[in-house]
């Protein structure tokens, strides 16, 4: 009998043993995987004219109040599609309160924005043109002006059979946003078994993402985020900190929780954090390293990591490597119209 | 079985660590379940971190992620088994007899575990030591169940957690199974003849509470009867309180401080105490410290016990005293190196005893650790006799 208990012991053992990287692989929360196919929503099929269309109202600077600004001025394709300012200046040079997301994947993102008040693109696209501080634009206006250039009326009845509409506008921008998706990083090609450009330090760096460190129970899933939101009490160390995603909710439980952001492509994307308050990753790594700052409503994730100067430098030597080949867009010609010309730099500074 | 094939069979998945290609660390339950290094919980396993005790306090959930949590149905096989193997050394010296020395090369305890989640806070946690009987290379062990327990955690909020069945209490500050060295700590294992040591896992129900504030609480009814040499069953109390300043559970981050009662009954061991067999009170005050500066870490345990003469077959109330002092230093996780003085004041009914401990592991892999430990105790019994222990190991500890 007593022997018999011993050799299955030692046989449930090797069958571990031996199964071992196939059920690390399967963990729930590993961060272990490769980008799956972008998500298409039913509604808005990807179509080649659509995205051209997109690709032009992205860029089109008509589609704010003085024709300065476009979705690429803050949104920045040389600047890893976001930009490097600490919170965004819009029109005439009003600076907002938050910085700005990488468009890059956000196609993968179940909400957008840091509070995740759009749920969709589409449902995001509409919002900076209004938004009184970015574009400054009102959406009866921007229909009205692109509906007197022939060759946006012309794009929009061949791509959804109507004039210029403001769904139109927002699914046409969405289906853009949904092309511009990061190739291979040096982990990904990792994970496909080529160590060209993986490195020891980056090695020892995924151990403490996914160990002492503890950012993969955040960070997790093919696109090192959750989906979901937390308070890492940013912005607490001021005056009036921000409300986060109590302001969607009004759960109290939700008073300064912010999106877990993507860390794909995050080497290109800095300054970090929704108040653009830490410069480097290294600072970001830091921060986490004093457990955030403390406040009433602070994750229970967050506490002092007490990481080595070494242990810091390779968690950031991890997220370098996940950088992977950016999009490169040409600027597009625009149609021509009425009215103030849209900039033919596509409103880039 | 024969111990050599024992042996071999233990060496067999070390073996096949070494010659598994690329990162096949192997790891226990709930690493496996998550995807996670053991260093997620552990600050240097079986040590627990701050992540770990607050995922252990949260019915083996992980904090705030309740809804994202799938139970074992949906996850990987949640069994994970555990043991050591190494050489020892130990040396007796004692005033009355002569010296006694021991070498050998053991297999030291398997365990066998499995945990998870039955349902939506619903936790449950079992470990099974499968009978060994001793023999030269194998320390014997017995197959009663270490632990079998369900937690059902967050009834309303994080201050409501029922946990039954047998299970480590939290009156334990410092877990004993948990600790880096392999000699015990002295106090917890210090008691009456056939009392229940005081860090025992027992069979009870337990309730424990926990907030923001840092304030946490636990109290619980024990079933003594296992231990206490009695079949009617007294039941035993206990309460603790603790706080922890800053973020953290005091483990690796924070600093913590909390208080600890005891209140039991017990019936004399018969062969100690031929007299009176009715039952007898006992109880246990600790007070605790763990405090927490960079990759250091300071455990302070103080514990006082009152227990009734017959215990002891003694003539008035047996106070005793003890503690220890332990400094851990987790440098990196590759590496965690401490040591400990111990000490019990029993000057009234046996003697005193001191013990010192030093030690470091090696974490060769995420799951396997290399274990050299040195402890030297001494016990001075009232009768002015002397028996001085000095033990020396070097193990590997792992677990798959
Ligand atoms: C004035 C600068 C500015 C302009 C112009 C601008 N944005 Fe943004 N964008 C931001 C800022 C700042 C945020 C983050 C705001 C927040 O999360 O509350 C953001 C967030 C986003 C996000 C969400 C990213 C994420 O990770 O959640 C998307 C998608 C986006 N913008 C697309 C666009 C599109 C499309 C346009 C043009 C129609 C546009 N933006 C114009 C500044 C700008
Ligand atoms: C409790 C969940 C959680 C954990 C644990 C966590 N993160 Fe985050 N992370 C977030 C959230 C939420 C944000 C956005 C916070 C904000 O701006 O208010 C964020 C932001 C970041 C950013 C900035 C991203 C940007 O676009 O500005 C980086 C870099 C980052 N985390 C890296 C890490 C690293 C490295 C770790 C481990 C040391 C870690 N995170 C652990 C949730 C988490």
């Amino acid at each position: 009998m007593r022997r018999l208990v011993l050799l299955m012991i030692v046989l449930v053992g090797l069958a571990l043993m031996l199964q071992q990287p196939k059920l690390l692989a399967q963990g729930q929360f590993m961060a272990n995987t490769l980008m799956p196919p972008v998500p298409i929503p039913a509604d808005n099929p990807q179509t080649d004219a659509k995205i051209r269309l997109g690709a032009q109202l992205y860029f089109d600077t008509r589609l704010s109040a003085d024709s300065t600004i476009s979705c690429a001025t803050c949104h920045d394709p040389r600047t890893g599609w976001a930009n490097h300012g600490k919170t965004d200046t819009g029109i005439a040079g009003q600076v907002g309160g938050r910085n700005s997301g990488t468009i890059i994947n956000s196609a993968y993102m179940r909400y957008q924005f840091w509070d995740g008040r759009a749920p969709s693109l589409e449902a995001q696209a509409l919002g900076p043109i209004h938004n009184p501080i970015e574009m400054g634009e009102t959406l009866e206006n921007v229909v009205v002006k692109l509906n007197a250039i022939p060759g946006y009326v012309e794009q929009f009845q061949e791509v959804f059979g109507t004039d210029v509409t403001t769904d139109g506008i927002a699914k046409a921008i969405a289906s853009f946003e949904r092309t511009i998706i990061s190739g291979p990083s040096p982990y990904d090609l990792h994970l496909m078994g080529d160590d060209s450009q993986w490195t020891s330090a980056a090695e020892r760096g995924r151990d403490l993402f996914n160990g002492k460190a503890h950012c993969s129970t955040c960070h997790s899933g093919p696109m090192f985020s959750d989906q979901s939101f937390h308070n890492l009490g940013v912005g607490f160390d001021g005056e009036n900190p921000n409300s986060g995603r109590f302001n969607e909710t009004n759960d109290p439980a939700d008073f300064g929780r912010f999106k877990t952001p993507t860390l794909r492509n995050i080497a290109l994307t800095y300054p970090y954090l929704h108040t653009g308050s830490e410069q480097t990753l290294m600072d970001v790594v830091d921060f986490y390293n004093r457990g955030g700052i403390q406040n009433d409503n602070l994750d229970l994730l967050m506490f002092p990591l007490a990481l080595t100067q070494q242990e810091k430098e390779d968690l950031v030597a991890f997220m370098e490597s996940l950088t992977g080949t950016i999009p490169e867009v040409p600027i597009p010609t625009f149609p021509e119209g009425p009215g103030l010309p849209a900039d033919p730099g596509g409103g880039l500074r | 079985m024969s111990i050599k094939t024992l042996f071999l069979l233990m060496l067999a998945p070390l073996v096949l660590v070494t010659l598994l290609p690329s990162k096949a660390s192997a790891i226990p339950v709930f690493a496996r379940k998550y995807g996670f290094e053991c260093t997620m919980c552990h600050s240097t396993y079986p040590r627990l971190n701050d992540f770990g005790q607050r995922f252990r306090m949260n019915g083996y959930q992980l904090p705030g992620m309740e809804t994202l949590e799938k139970d074992i149905t949906e996850t990987s096989v949640p069994v994970a088994i555990r043991t050591s193997a190494g050489y020892n050394n130990d040396n007796f010296d004692s005033t009355q007899t002569s010296n006694v020395d021991v070498n050998e090369f053991q297999v030291n305890g398997v365990d066998i575990l499995a945990g998870g989640l039955i349902g939506p806070d619903i936790g449950f946690m079992f470990v099974y030591p499968p009978e060994i009987n001793s023999s030269r290379g194998v320390a014997g062990q017995n197959g009663a169940i270490e632990s079998a327990n369900v937690i059902f955690s967050n009834l309303g909020s994080t201050w409501f957690n029922i946990r039954a069945g047998k299970f480590e209490p939290a009156y334990v500050a410092f877990s004993n199974k948990r600790h880096l060295s392999i000699s015990p700590y002295e106090i917890y294992d210090f008691t009456f003849p056939g009392g229940p040591a005081f860090s025992d896992n027992q069979v009870g129900v337990e309730f424990t509470g926990w907030g923001r504030d840092g304030f946490r609480y636990a109290f619980g009814i024990l079933d003594g009867s296992e231990t206490n040499g009695s079949d009617t069953a007294p039941s035993d109390y206990y309460v603790r309180a603790a706080y922890v300043f800053g973020p953290g559970e005091g483990q690796t981050a924070g600093q913590r401080i909390g208080v600890t009662g005891y209140f039991g009954q017990a019936k004399p061991l018969a062969s100690w105490q031929e007299t009176d067999m009715s039952e007898q009170s006992f109880d246990r005050w600790g007070v605790d410290a763990s405090f927490n500066v960079e990759q250091w870490n300071l455990a302070l345990q103080y514990l006082r016990s009152n227990d009734s003469s017959e215990l002891w077959n003694f003539s008035g109330n047996v106070p005793y005293s003890g503690g220890f002092a332990e400094v851990t230093y987790t440098p990196t996780i590759k590496f965690a190196g401490f040591t400990r003085y111990d000490w019990v004041n029993a000057s009234s009914i046996l003697g005193d005893i001191t013990r010192w401990t030093v030690g470091g592991r090696y974490y060769i892999e995420d799951n396997m650790a290399l274990h050299l430990e040195w402890s030297r105790r001494n016990e001075s019994d009232l009768s002015g006799s002397d028996i001085n222990e000095t033990l020396w190991t070097a193990r590997l500890d792992f677990a798959i």
